[in-house]
């Protein structure tokens, strides 16, 4: 579903990612561990078509996002480390605005509700202003948008970060329905315990390469902290 | 693809709801309100008062003309002995002052958009066989400094200050958005930048134009019959569309600013140089760049050659100068004798140094003509330079308010003129004395209006070099929206 | 003050360095050398062509034949307005009023020809002069170099360290107004400099020590004016939450006070104090003149027309006179009642010169550079007082020589010894300190201006909370 072939990015002299090959397969939750500047948010903008390659190609669904930005954005949904959302407009408005736009179909009240209320956001605050939201309900709408996209992929950035244990264990279920379901998941994390825990399988980048790759089945949560901790000061 | 034109208009009323949200679409609504409605009530008092003027000035003529039809009936009957000076029988006296035609221009259907060159040259000139030279150059009457200072109209609100509420409004479409943090959750749904920012200036053009075409479209429709017949509607869809295109082009400039720098803050101040140096630099130096090239003539050069004519026609008629007062001995030399009356001498000379000097000094007279012709040309064609020169200009001439009728009426003027000498002429050098009949028969005055398909055709060039403008940087903004990378 | 004078030369090395300073000075620097070469140039013609035409005008008059002296009068003679020497600087309200005048019988004729008649529509958009730019593109740059003054170094952190070790406000606010001061002086005392060379050069020698002393006044006014935007911005800068917010609000102020103001003002006098249109002008004097002359006729010859049949041609040129002198009273009624209303409205806008500096300076620098109405006025006047002088000398020599003849009143010729008595035109315009006395008004608003400006960037830097 979700396809890197030796894809290299440049910034001018800087090369952030260097021959990177990475699959996700429908079903699978691809954990992408490693260092900040490793390149991980850059695959990242690359398969969301923000960034072109300098080599290589990004596919979703087997469509090459270069070549084809707009209908590869169908495919995949797209949860950032910071939901910003418009702060002006309810968590209801801003689900409709994104959702319609996601699926070029009108949205019913009853069906964005029905969302929301699926991921767990408190119905009271459905039509209060975003801007009083803290960042676990704002990251519950950014699913919520995902979900209405009914979306093959998943693409997150640190989705674990910033949240307190129970709302990052909620989180985690979320998006253990979505992988059962089908969906390809790819997400950056720091968070080892819930690579290990949600995760089917790991990658390590170091400097721009994939530097290791393996299913979670075959560690425990000690192994792969060695591992990666051995991989980061090599 | 129906979905995308839902997507379309999904985003347009997003945005819609979010200016109204954070109060600035109230907020510019009201400016441009209190702005157009000032700027609009300015105009139409100028205009009022032209109109009043004159009405004046053909009430004060028919006046006049029947005064003296009156004294002409008492003289003719005996009842009146005439006086020399003012002897309602004498054709150079009649031609020469006593009975003189106003040629009025009129006001346009939409003189209040702009009050252009209305406030400097004179609406009414008083037609007598007099040289062209004592009557044609004189000004409207208004204050120099407000003159310098120059008028609070819809011209000035539009050529100057919408530029200002476009760019306040939309210096940073992106770059907010950027800076916000929504960009990215935006665009990674299958919605193109274009589409996005095409939407966020289709918005605000909606409701700029809204206010700066409606509010004095309405006024005026509402307070000027002449502007709801069919040469004051195409005039005011002319005004709707070079409106329009100034507002896009501003739009269009600054979508590309905000496409390529780096902060809003940067794009703030790269668009406000922008404008100072288009809306304010480049006008008054193009100005002073077809002042250079194409320099009027002088005027004190005028006045020698005048005055070296005068005299040369003073001598050459000086035998005639001789006054001739055998009235005072014979006083019924003062009446027509079978329609025939003997000009004296003198006024016969006075008629034939006006002529003179008309001939002779029509050539620098034209002079002036011609150099303001080719000032103006230099100008149209270094227009493009500054759309607010074309703005201003072609608001201007949809006023009916701009240089170019005004020369119209000049030549019009001119011809009345000459059209006036031809019927006196005659009866001045063969001695026919006036009538009754002949003051219905004496040149009347009527403003020839151009057809309007001018208006129509040089606003539309300008509205196409404008739209050129505009279009060109809307291209490249496309451009560089399509390839815009988020990251 | 040592540390003031630190502050001062840091800032002025960041002006030096950044960008802002060349690009903006530049341009006005490109902009004033251009009309002062194009003004110079136009100005050496115009003048040369003007004192010719006028020794022509008068050679033509004492040339005049042997003829009768009301003939004389309709040839007239022609007076033409000398151009100050600091027009080139600003040249006011000159393409707004005319040069030539002429004086002829019977009528008080106003200046003609003005310089804007012959120029496109876009000669409203303004001259482009050194004035012009100092007006209008100078505060811009004092905005462009001192919005972030204090609000950059608020968002930096500096401020707080400057301020905890012991640098005073008023020290800073000084440092902060000399490098604005010095800033803007790499721009314009070149500026300056280049108007000032090219006016005392231009100017004939007698003059020159007068242009000096005008020039010396504009200084301290432009001074004053530019003084006020240079305390505001660091006002603002010092109560704005972010450079952004200031930076709009100055422009936003430049705005209203250039742009918007000047025209708005203009607006409201000219509706409480309206000017009559030329028509009703004309109208109310012609018919003024009608009753003042017919009066006139009727208490000294006992009928109402002069020149009619009831008064005997051996008493023309007393008619003439007493024609022309019941005008005169009219004539001047009629004039002065107009100008007035000009100078109404223009004190009217004057006294607005504190809080919108831009009509203040307008008028000062107008004024100082002798391109003002007033100059005008003085001219016209001059002008109207020869004319009266030629017409009295003529209809005085009918009375004496003509109407003895009676009948044969027109076969009178008077001789070149006549013409001779009429003296050439000359007008001096105001001395410079005449000129400084009688706009003491703008100043005064100006330097208001400057004192409330200081005081509100004073107010500004001394909060407890200024970092």
């Amino acid at each position: 579903m979700l396809e890197a072939v030796r894809v290299s990015k440049a910034f001018g002299e800087v090369r952030a990612l260097d021959e990177v090959t990475l699959t996700v397969a429908p079903g699978e939750l691809y954990c992408l561990l490693g260092a900040n500047g490793a390149g991980k948010t850059t695959l990242v903008n690359l398969f969301l078509g923000f960034l072109a390659p300098t080599a290589g190609e990004v596919r979703i669904a087997g469509q090459d996002v270069a070549r084809h930005p707009l209908e590869s954005k169908r495919d995949v949904a797209y949860i950032p480390e910071q939901v910003v959302l418009y702060g002006v407009l309810t968590g209801v408005e801003n689900l409709r605005f994104f959702a319609e736009l996601a699926t070029g179909e009108r949205q019913t009240r009853a069906r964005l509700l029905e969302l929301l209320t699926e991921v767990g956001l408190d119905p009271r605050a459905a039509d209060q202003r975003v801007a009083t939201y803290s960042k676990g309900m704002r990251q519950k709408v950014g699913i919520a948008i995902a979900f209405a996209k009914q979306a093959r992929a998943l693409l997150l950035d640190e989705p674990t970060s910033g949240l307190d244990p129970h709302a990052a264990n909620e989180f985690s279920q979320l998006l253990e329905r979505a992988r059962s379901s089908g969906v390809a998941i790819l997400t950056t994390t720091h968070d080892l315990f819930h690579a290990k825990r949600s995760g089917t399988r790991v990658g390590i980048m170091k400097r721009g390469r994939l530097v290791a790759e393996l299913a979670t089945s075959e560690l425990s949560h000690a192994d792969l902290e060695s591992l990666y901790l051995q991989h980061m000061s090599a | 693809m129906s979905s995308n034109t839902f997507v379309f208009r999904r985003t347009l009323a997003h945005e819609l709801r979010l200016l109204s949200a954070d109060r600035s679409l109230w907020l510019v609504s009201v400016i441009l309100l209190g702005l157009f409605a000032f700027a609009t009530r300015n105009g139409v008092v100028q205009t009022r008062a032209r109109d009043a003027a004159a009405a004046h000035a053909r009430a004060a003529e028919a006046a006049g003309q029947a005064a003296v039809v009156e004294r002409l009936r008492r003289v003719m009957s005996r009842a009146e002995a005439p006086d020399p000076w003012g002897n309602p029988t004498d054709p150079s006296l009649v031609g020469g002052g006593m009975a003189p035609r106003n040629a009025i221009l009129p006001t346009a259907p939409l003189a209040p958009l702009a009050i252009g060159q209305s406030d400097m040259y004179p609406d009414t000139y008083r037609i007598t066989t007099k040289s062209r030279v004592e009557f044609m150059y004189d000004s409207e009457i208004e204050n120099p400094w407000n003159l310098l200072t120059g008028r609070f109209d819809v011209a000035f609100v539009i050529t100057y200050l919408l530029p200002l509420l476009v760019l306040a409004w939309s210096y940073n479409l992106v770059a907010a958005e950027r800076e916000q943090g929504t960009l990215r959750m935006l665009l990674s749904q299958p919605v193109g930048l274009g589409t996005v920012v095409a939407a966020k200036v289709l918005v605000r053009s909606a409701v700029l134009l809204l206010w700066a075409v409606a509010i004095p479209v309405a006024t005026i429709a509402l307070l000027r019959p002449e502007a709801r017949g069919p040469a004051g509607v195409t005039a005011l869809a002319c005004f709707a569309g070079l409106t329009a295109a100034y507002a896009l082009f501003w739009f269009a400039l600054a979508v590309i600013v905000d496409g390529f720098s780096r902060s809003s803050a940067l794009s703030a101040l790269a668009l406000v140089s922008a404008w100072v140096v288009l809306a304010l630099v480049l006008p008054v130096t193009i100005n002073l760049i077809a002042a250079a090239i194409s320099p009027a003539p002088s005027r004190a050069e005028l006045a020698t050659q005048t005055r070296v004519i005068t005299i040369e026609n003073l001598d050459q008629l000086s035998g005639k100068f001789r006054a001739d007062y055998r009235y005072v001995s014979n006083p019924d030399l003062l009446l027509p004798k079978d329609g025939r009356f003997e000009v004296p001498d003198r006024l016969r000379a006075f008629f034939l140094a006006g002529q003179r000097l008309d001939q002779r000094i029509g050539q620098a007279l034209d002079a002036f003509d011609a150099s303001l012709a080719r000032q103006q040309a230099i100008v149209d064609r270094l227009g493009l330079l500054s759309p607010a020169i074309l703005a201003h200009e072609g608001l201007a001439a949809i006023a009916g308010n701009g240089t170019k009728r005004y020369q119209r009426f000049h030549h019009q003027v001119t011809a009345f003129h000459e059209e006036w000498r031809r019927f006196f002429g005659p009866r001045v050098l063969e001695g026919v004395a006036i009538t009754e009949a002949d003051f219905a028969r004496m040149p009347a005055w009527t403003w020839r209006e151009a057809e309007i398909d001018e208006l129509r055709t040089s606003t539309l060039r300008r509205l196409g070099q404008l739209l050129v403008l505009g279009g060109l940087l809307g291209a490249l903004a496309w451009a560089k929206l399509r390839r815009y990378r988020v990251a | 003050m040592n540390r003031a004078l630190l502050i001062a030369r840091r800032d002025l090395t960041d002006f030096a360095r950044g960008g802002r300073l060349y690009w903006a000075g530049g341009l006005i620097l490109v902009l004033v050398a251009t009309s002062l070469v194009v003004g110079w140039q136009r100005q050496r013609e115009s003048r040369a062509e003007r004192t010719r035409a006028q020794a022509l005008d008068y050679g033509d008059w004492i040339r005049q034949p042997e003829r009768h002296p009301h003939d004389a009068a309709h040839q007239g003679m022609h007076v033409f307005k000398p151009e100050p020497a600091l027009s080139i600087v600003d040249p006011g309200i000159v393409p707004f009023v005319g040069s030539t005048l002429w004086l002829g019988a019977h009528r008080q004729t106003e200046v003609k020809f003005r310089p804007a008649q012959d120029a496109t529509g876009l000669q409203r958009f303004g001259s482009l002069s050194p004035a012009w730019a100092a007006q209008i593109l100078g505060p811009l740059l004092v905005i462009l170099l001192g919005f972030s003054a204090f609000s950059a170094e608020r968002e930096h952190g500096t401020l707080r360290q400057m301020l905890s070790l012991g640098v005073s406000r008023s020290q800073l606010l000084w440092g902060k107004a000399l490098a604005l001061g010095g800033g803007l002086g790499l721009v314009l005392v070149p500026a300056g400099l280049l108007a000032g060379i090219a006016v005392i050069v231009a100017a004939e020698p007698s003059a020159r020590g007068d242009a000096f002393s005008r020039l010396l006044g504009l200084a301290a006014g432009y001074g004053a004016y530019l003084g006020i935007f240079i305390f505001l911005s660091l006002g603002v800068s010092a109560l704005a939450s972010s450079s952004r917010l200031a930076l709009v609000s100055l422009l936003a102020f430049w705005i209203v006070v250039a742009l918007v103001a000047p025209r708005s003002v203009a607006d409201v006098s000219r509706s409480l104090d309206p000017s009559p249109s030329r028509e009703a002008f004309n109208a109310a004097l012609d018919a003024d003149l009608g009753a003042a002359t017919q009066r006139a006729s009727l208490e000294r010859f006992g009928v109402r027309d002069a020149f009619g049949p009831g008064v005997p041609l051996s008493r023309w040129g007393l008619a003439l006179k007493v024609h022309d002198h019941a005008g005169y009273g009219v004539m001047d009624r009629h004039f002065d009642a107009l100008w007035e209303s000009y100078a109404r409205q223009q004190r009217m806008q004057e006294w607005t010169g504190f809080l919108l500096p831009t009509i203040g300076i307008r008028a000062f620098s107008m004024g100082v550079a002798g391109t003002d109405f007033a100059e005008h006025r003085a001219f016209s006047l001059a002008a109207e007082r020869q004319r009266r002088v030629m017409q009295d000398i003529i209809s005085q020599d009918l009375v004496d020589h003509a109407d003895g003849r009676k009948e044969e009143h027109f076969s009178y010729r008077a001789s070149r010894a006549l013409w001779a008595r009429v003296p050439p035109f000359q007008h001096q315009p105001a001395a410079a300190g005449a000129a400084l006395a009688r706009n003491l008004r703008s100043l005064g608003m100006l330097t208001l201006g400057l004192l409330l400006s200081a005081t509100l960037a004073a107010l500004a830097v001394s909060r407890r909370r200024l970092w």
